[in-house]
């Protein structure tokens, strides 16, 4: 059999069907760094400047707990769970804080905390990047005509697709999801009704924030850790939530989708436009639904 | 009031009396003092702390010059050409003259011009051929080779290597240094008779390559020639490796840091990928092997890129004022001009025309963890060389 040309009719349809499959894998991890970001902004309406810090911060943690235990799979546990805490800790005695004051305010103490972050990831770890090597059972590709695919991203799609479906059940199907939504409708109507709001907000934050340390463990084998990739991370996530809506769980799976299946197809029709397309298409969406796709005035 | 005059002209009288010994320690040769710009913040910090090493040790280990010992100050350009020129200018207002260093080709270029204002020296390894190319100048001097020779000393011994290698593909960043490096990657190739079988673009920005790596695999390669450097080129090889793509082509990184980076990746990702280098410790001259050998007695590690072309441009710059006998800018300058010397690549020499160092490029080959006799045994030296444009091609054109 001739191998397949990029330029032959059959080859482009695959290399297009490949691309489709990649710009899912990393549609889903979009989704991921960007749906903590979202459910805090959604019930809190504070905006997390330092979701890309604790992404880094989930990275670095996959890294250290690898070295620490060898374990991935005790890893995955762990580094969301040491992210989350952190989170709680501080929502209890920094965030909460700020809460009442205009997002101006947010944004400053939360950029000082992402650069904490950073400056302690470096005195920590140096500033010289680490590699994380991929878990033994998840190594190798599968072969699909002439491509190979990682197994390590098919079964990234798989979780993310996974921990997705629990989040749904999470927030549609349980007492604690419902106060949740009801809470980003009125904050004040939930309190009334007796409801402990300063403790939903508090677990709410450890869970947006937990998410962005599973989103960090999670890409570290395929972007080791840097003390500089949060600031990145973090304009990914802003991409995704603007497009989907701000606070819309749905709009992040969707504006994930959508932004990773651009960049993905980008990158065979338009190489160096790629990165760019990624603004573009926020560019589109903005201009045809302002507050994004699944967003409420 | 009498009083007070009398006391005033007593002081004044007592200082003139006292000057000449004040004065003689400021005729008595004011120390050199090199200013090294190093990124010591921000995101290239990594790189400025190893070469910060070297300028230190360079000026530390250097004897009396002009009747003193030499100083050493750091200026920290963070990364940022704009903060690096306004410390600079700075820096050449308070009688500042020597400096080395300069991560990024963007923040060189700018410093190199408000140096040449100032009328002092410059010693850089950042990478842009403008450098020693159209946008040359007295003032400033460049280390490192340039990417035609970088191509050169890779992509040719590469080829000669594994001859039945005919097909390339090329990932490139859309800038500068990627399209040079590009332009004369294709320029060996037509010359080798090697089909350039695809190029991907990517911006500077990008981190996630798996669109560009399905590109390359749809090409069909046998050699996959990466053009991308630092943070992209790690996250590049990464990537490919786990989309298998080292079982099914042959990978060379024209333009990597050196050790500093490879110790980032490990030997996991490195074994059997080509890598070209600008320095590497493991070769074989009296210079290298004594720097080396001070490397690790003062900071206990194993010396690398950054900090070797820190430490010899710092030590060239001593060595030519020494030459001078003199801190004339204009004067250590042309001292410098054609100057031979011992360096850390071997026989190294500063070519009048363009100021470019002529030094060999290395490639190396990763090594399997299994085959490494020491912690930093990344790689194994497969060919050195010089290679830099001559004659009608030096773009440079000296004012």
């Amino acid at each position: 059999m001739p191998p397949l040309r990029p330029n032959s009719g059959c080859g482009m349809l695959n290399l297009y069907l490949f691309q489709i499959l990649n710009g899912l894998g990393l549609g889903m991890i979009y989704f991921l760094i960007s749906v903590g970001l979202t459910i805090i902004f959604g019930l809190l309406n504070f905006v997390n400047f330092a979701h890309g810090g604790f992404f880094m911060l989930g990275c670095y943690l996959c890294y250290a707990l690898l070295q620490l235990t060898g374990q991935f799979w005790l890893t995955l546990l762990l580094g969301p769970l040491i992210v989350a805490a952190l989170a709680w800790v501080m929502e209890k005695t920094l965030i909460r804080r700020i809460y009442h004051l205009p997002h101006t305010f947010h944004i400053l103490v939360t950029v000082g905390v992402a650069l904490i972050l950073q400056e302690s990831a470096i005195i920590v770890w140096g500033p010289i990047g680490k590699s994380i090597p991929i878990p033994e059972a998840l190594q190798g590709v599968v072969i699909m005509g002439k491509f190979a695919y990682p197994k390590y991203r098919l079964f990234l799609i798989l979780f993310s697709a996974a921990i997705g479906f629990i989040l749904w059940l999470l927030l549609e199907r349980t007492r604690f999801g419902a106060l949740v939504r009801a809470g980003s409708e009125s904050t004040e109507m939930v309190s009334l009704l007796g409801t402990n709001i300063y403790k939903l907000f508090s677990l709410t934050f450890a869970l947006g924030v937990g998410l962005a340390g599973l989103a960090g463990v999670l890409s570290g084998p395929i972007r080791g850790a840097q003390p500089f990739m949060g600031p990145e991370v973090l304009g990914i996530a802003f991409v995704v939530v603007v497009i989907g809506g701000m606070g819309s769980f749905l709009g992040a799976l969707v504006g994930g989708l959508l932004i990773g299946l651009v960049q993905s197809l980008m990158t065979t029709i338009w190489p160096e436009g790629a990165s760019l397309m990624i603004y573009g298409a926020m560019a589109a969406v903005i201009l045809l639904r302002p507050y994004g796709l699944f967003g409420r005035a | 009031m009498k009083r007070r005059s009398f006391l005033k002209s007593g002081l004044a009288a007592t200082s003139l009396l006292a000057a000449p010994s004040m004065l003689k320690p400021a005729f008595a040769a004011a120390p050199v003092t090199i200013h090294g710009l190093k990124s010591m913040s921000g995101a290239f910090a990594s790189y400025g702390q190893f070469a910060e090493m070297g300028s230190k040790l360079a000026v530390q280990d250097f004897g009396p010059l002009l009747g003193a010992k030499p100083e050493y100050v750091t200026i920290d350009t963070e990364g940022n050409p704009g903060k690096a020129v306004r410390k600079v200018q700075e820096a050449i207002q308070g009688g500042a003259k020597f400096f080395d260093g300069c991560t990024l080709s963007s923040t060189a270029l700018a410093v190199g011009k408000e140096v040449a204002k100032g009328g002092g020296v410059f010693m850089t390894p950042a990478g842009a051929d403008e450098i020693t190319g159209t946008e040359c100048n007295a003032s400033t001097f460049r280390w490192t080779v340039p990417t035609y020779g970088a191509i050169q000393e890779t992509v040719r011994p590469l080829f000669k290597a594994e001859p039945k290698k005919k097909k390339w593909y090329t990932i490139t960043p859309q800038y500068v240094f990627g399209d040079a490096l590009l332009t004369a990657a294709k320029d060996v190739f037509k010359d080798l008779g090697i089909e350039h079988v695809g190029n991907s673009y990517h911006s500077t920005q990008e981190q996630e390559f798996s669109g560009y790596l399905t590109n390359a695999m749809a090409a069909q390669p046998d050699v996959l020639l990466i053009l991308n450097f630092g943070g992209q080129a790690s996250n590049c090889l990464r990537q490919a490796i786990s989309f298998g793509l080292k079982k099914q082509m042959t990978i060379l990184i024209a333009w990597t840091a050196g050790l500093d980076w490879f110790q980032s990746l490990g030997p996991d990702l490195l074994e059997g990928v080509y890598l070209g280098a600008q320095y590497w410790h493991q070769v074989d001259n009296p210079t290298n092997n004594a720097l080396v050998k001070r490397v690790k007695e003062v900071y206990g590690i194993t010396a690398n890129y950054p900090l070797a072309a820190d430490y010899i441009g710092t030590k060239v710059i001593l060595e030519a004022i020494k030459k001078a006998g003199s801190t004339d800018g204009k004067a250590v300058a042309k001292a410098m001009e054609g100057m031979s010397y011992d360096g850390p690549t071997g026989k190294e020499m500063i070519r009048a025309q363009d100021h470019q160092v002529i030094k060999d490029y290395y490639l190396l080959k990763g090594k399997a963890k299994s085959e490494m006799k020491d912690a930093d045994d990344y790689a194994t030296l497969i060919s050195s060389g010089q290679s830099f444009p001559q004659g009608d091609k030096i773009a440079c054109k000296m004012v």
